[in-house]
């Protein structure tokens, strides 16, 4: 069955389960008509190159895309959308095996038109060690960015992606499978688009997958940023850790949902997620769902937790001491709490390049 | 070997699996129709309103499919169609034990529930069936204007009450479950506490189905007025059939301003009975509404207690254990809304899987846009003992105001090799230090209960855990 029929062959998505909860299929989907698959919908310019210096060689970007094994098989309604969508709009990022640059490479997504898609596959080869950074940008009413990929055995990936949109809605949908002994740094920083939808899945089917999913989101004026993330623990000895921070001003809504699932099975796994929410203004609103289903009862310790609330009053007075305005201070503290997340997404030089270029929307946010 | 003897070995260790031969004096057919609720409408010459309430609340039932979420494939097993939706098996309530009818009463008896009234309860109530059997309460307490009724005769003796509240906290449309209720109840409590007055000690009800394929559907309603306080606690079981009996209660609590209303739950169906209930509570201002819920028995159980806090200032408590055995589900958790300024909530939620069962929370902790300063506490922990058993945690937080502190938390592990072979070096065998660990574990609930439940539910656990070591 081609991702056309497939996605047609489905029913209206389920309110009840919390993936649609909040921000409903018809919401999201470009046309607002679910039983529409868009036929003009453009592909947006895609560049790689690097923070600092020439592309070095091993890691490429090659139009079109296979298929990826052992994906977290789930609700198909998003992938099998973006894929009917993305069929003429697909690109590969190919790292070779033993890839090692010591370079942050950037993977530039520039959508211009109406309605744009892309298919970006990730191929990373055994005990290769990248760096890269996808970063979304360009004035579009609706964008749809799905990623699918691999890591090689024993590789070491830092995969960080920035939503930086001028506004309209973006449709994030991440399916990545965890090969034996890798690490994945996965890291979204959301400061654009109006409305964002992302159905980020990731799964361990293999031992010794170690993952780390990391969130600075800045959710300021009328933004509505709904994130769910799934961690699918399907292979012993595997770890796993979510940290989101979402940072809530103007009159935004901010929502994230996670799965942290735990087959049967997976002895010796060990699983944890938090979200924390941090309220700026009196009308934004944060909402947070983190689920567990555990069905091992081997497991090293599984858990959740979130807790949203106030700048603390506290760390403000002791900031006010010190000679800063209120202001000076709401700002600085806003900005540490989203760089508490930040800075392990990966190297000095990303975190540098990524916090200049954020640091006026953290000034915005706080004021 | 007599009836009670097969029974008891058909059961094994559910020491309530017993049930006795079914001496009815009304039984109706199988199935739900609009003549059924009239029928029982009619039976207890019930005021026209409530008639018209069960009527619009069965065609809200027939309407309302089956939820979706939770576990679908336990809760289609249901055969409304194969359920006796009322069932008198005694044509009076007695005031004393000796005006019960002998098989009746020997059941009680046996679940020790006379021995408990003497020793530590206000008043008891015992529902047997669709009815209420027995009821009493302590002199003293009537004089002061406490009233304790089984709800049939709350309705009668106190209509503008039951009025004024009825179906306020939890209406028809509330759920599927709901509607059936308010469309058959039959039974449950009705209490009011008058202003000022505080029952120093807990008033019992005891909910026992003894029939086959029996639904069973209370309807229990306790105000609280200004400055009162109560404690009310109950109990449920019932015998182990190869087929399925339904129990689907309502429970409404309102505590007025500056009351305080505990709500104490322990739950040992057996596990052939579908428990779906919906409970909550409505807070006014400066009140405490606490549900201690113990979830040990059933199939199925569907049950988040709620508090709405509505009044600024108010509190709400939940404690919440669940044992999960073979073939359960313990689909349990809690929902607390902050409404007003100034509220606070506590959730602790603690489970226990084993032999395949399954144990989850389900919960909903939301802060309204114009509550400012509310805090709310949530933590839920729960164990796994063996292969092929599963715990899930599905919280919802919606925070709408700034100035809310809220925090959740919730973990799941297995028992600490750590912890067993420490006892066992001081000389307890694994299944004892297993028990051990477990009572525990289910202690912050446990010290809530009155000590005789306490003991008994002690001695329960560490039954459960024989043999499932090694």
């Amino acid at each position: 069955m081609d991702s056309s029929s497939e996605y047609l062959s489905l029913e209206e998505p389920n309110r009840a389960v919390h993936l649609w909860r909040y921000t409903p299929w018809k919401r999201v989907h470009p046309t607002g008509n679910i039983r529409d698959i868009p036929d003009e919908v453009s592909a947006p310019k895609l560049s790689l190159s690097c923070i600092e210096g020439e592309i070095p060689d091993g890691v490429r970007l090659i139009h079109g895309s296979g298929k990826v094994e052992g994906l977290p098989e789930t609700d198909a309604t998003t992938s099998s959308f973006m894929r009917a969508i993305t069929e003429e709009s697909s690109w590969t990022v190919e790292v070779d095996p033993g890839f090692n640059a010591g370079k942050t490479v950037v993977l530039e997504i520039d959508a211009g038109s109406s309605i744009s898609a892309v298919h970006v596959c990730l191929k990373i080869g055994r005990h290769a060690n990248l760096e890269l950074v996808t970063l979304v940008k360009g004035d579009c009413e609706w964008m749809g960015l799905l990623r699918t990929g691999t890591s090689g055995e024993g590789s070491n990936t830092s995969d960080v992606v920035v939503n930086l949109m001028d506004g309209g809605t973006l449709l994030r949908v991440d399916a990545i499978h965890i090969d034996r002994d890798s690490q994945v740094t996965a890291g979204t920083i959301s400061s654009g688009s109006e409305m964002t939808k992302s159905d980020l899945r990731y799964r361990m089917g293999e031992p010794g997958g170690n993952l780390n999913v990391l969130g600075s989101i800045l959710s300021a004026n009328e933004m509505s940023l709904d994130h769910h993330i799934e961690i699918h623990h399907d292979a012993p000895e595997t770890y796993s850790r979510l940290d989101w921070h979402s940072a809530c001003g103007g009159n935004s809504k901010t929502v994230g949902t996670g799965m942290l699932r735990v087959a049967e099975g997976s002895r010796g796994a060990d699983a944890a997620q938090l979200f924390q929410n941090l309220l700026i203004s009196e009308s934004a609103q944060a909402d947070s769902i983190p689920e567990l289903e555990v069905s091992e009862n081997e497991v090293v310790g599984c858990g959740h937790g979130t807790a949203s609330g106030p700048v603390d009053e506290d760390q403000l007075f002791y900031l006010g001491t010190r000679g800063l305005s209120s202001e000076q201070a709401k700002s600085m503290l806003i900005a540490a709490f989203l760089n508490s997340t930040l800075t392990e997404m990966g190297s000095q030089e990303m975190h540098d390049w990524l916090v200049e270029m954020l640091s006026d929307d953290l000034v915005s946010l706080g004021t | 070997m007599s009836q009670s003897n097969e029974a008891r070995e058909a059961v094994g260790d559910y020491k309530a699996g017993w049930h006795d031969p079914e001496n009815s004096t009304i039984r109706f057919d199988f199935g739900l129709s609009e003549k059924v609720v009239r029928d029982i409408s009619e039976l207890k010459n019930e005021p026209e309103w409530m008639t018209e309430m069960r009527l619009k609340a069965y065609r809200h039932f027939v309407e309302r499919p089956m939820p979706t979420w939770g576990n679908s494939e336990i809760l289609d097993g249901i055969d409304f169609d194969n359920v006796c939706y009322f069932l008198r098996s005694s044509d009076e309530t007695g005031e004393s034990w000796e005006d019960v009818p002998e098989d009746i009463r020997n059941t009680f008896e046996r679940l020790g529930i006379p021995e408990a009234e003497q020793k530590w309860l206000s008043g008891v109530t015992a529902q047997y069936e669709s009815e209420t059997v027995y009821h009493s309460i302590r002199e003293d307490l009537e004089s002061q204007g406490v009233i304790f009724l089984d709800m049939d005769s709350g309705l009668r003796e106190h209509e503008d009450i039951v009025k004024r509240y009825f179906g306020t906290v939890i209406p028809f449309s509330d759920n599927k479950f709901s509607a059936l209720n308010t469309a058959v109840w039959s039974g449950g409590s009705f209490i009011y506490v008058p202003k000022g007055v505080s029952v120093e000690m807990p008033v019992q009800a005891y909910f026992r189905i003894n029939a086959k394929n029996m639904g069973q559907f209370e309807r229990t309603l306790i105000i609280a007025d200004e400055g009162s306080s109560i404690h009310y606690v109950e109990g449920c079981t019932a015998p182990t059939y190869s087929t399925d009996s339904l129990h689907s209660a309502v429970v409404e609590l309102i505590a007025l301003p500056g009351a305080h209303i505990r709500y104490t739950t322990v739950q040992n169906w057996s596990n052939n009975v579908y428990n779906l209930v919906t409970k909550r509570g409505v807070a006014h201002e400066n009140s405490k509404i606490e549900w201690v819920d113990g979830n040990i028995g059933s199939k199925l159980t569907m049950k988040y207690p709620a508090v709405i806090l509505k009044g600024e200032g108010s509190h709400a408590e939940v404690i919440s254990v669940a044992y999960a055995g073979a073939g359960q589900h313990q689909d349990a958790g809690a929902k607390v809304h902050h409404l007003a300024s100034n509220t606070t909530s506590n959730i602790l939620s603690k489970s226990i899987s084993k032999d395949g069962g399954r144990g989850s929370y389900r919960g909903m902790a939301k802060v309204m846009p114009k509550a400012e300063n509310c805090r709310m506490n949530i933590v839920c922990d729960a164990l796994i003992l063996d292969e092929g058993s599963r715990s899930d945690t599905y919280p919802t937080m919606e925070v709408g105001n700034a100035s809310a502190h809220c925090e959740h938390e919730a973990s799941v592990s297995k028992v600490g090799d750590e912890q067993l072979f420490y006892l066992m070096s001081r000389g307890h065998t694994e299944a004892e230090a297993l028990g051990m660990i477990v009572n525990g574990f289910f202690e912050p609930f446990t010290k809530e209960l009155p000590m005789e439940y306490a003991v008994e539910l002690n001695k329960l656990m560490a039954l459960e855990m024989e043999g499932s070591i090694g």
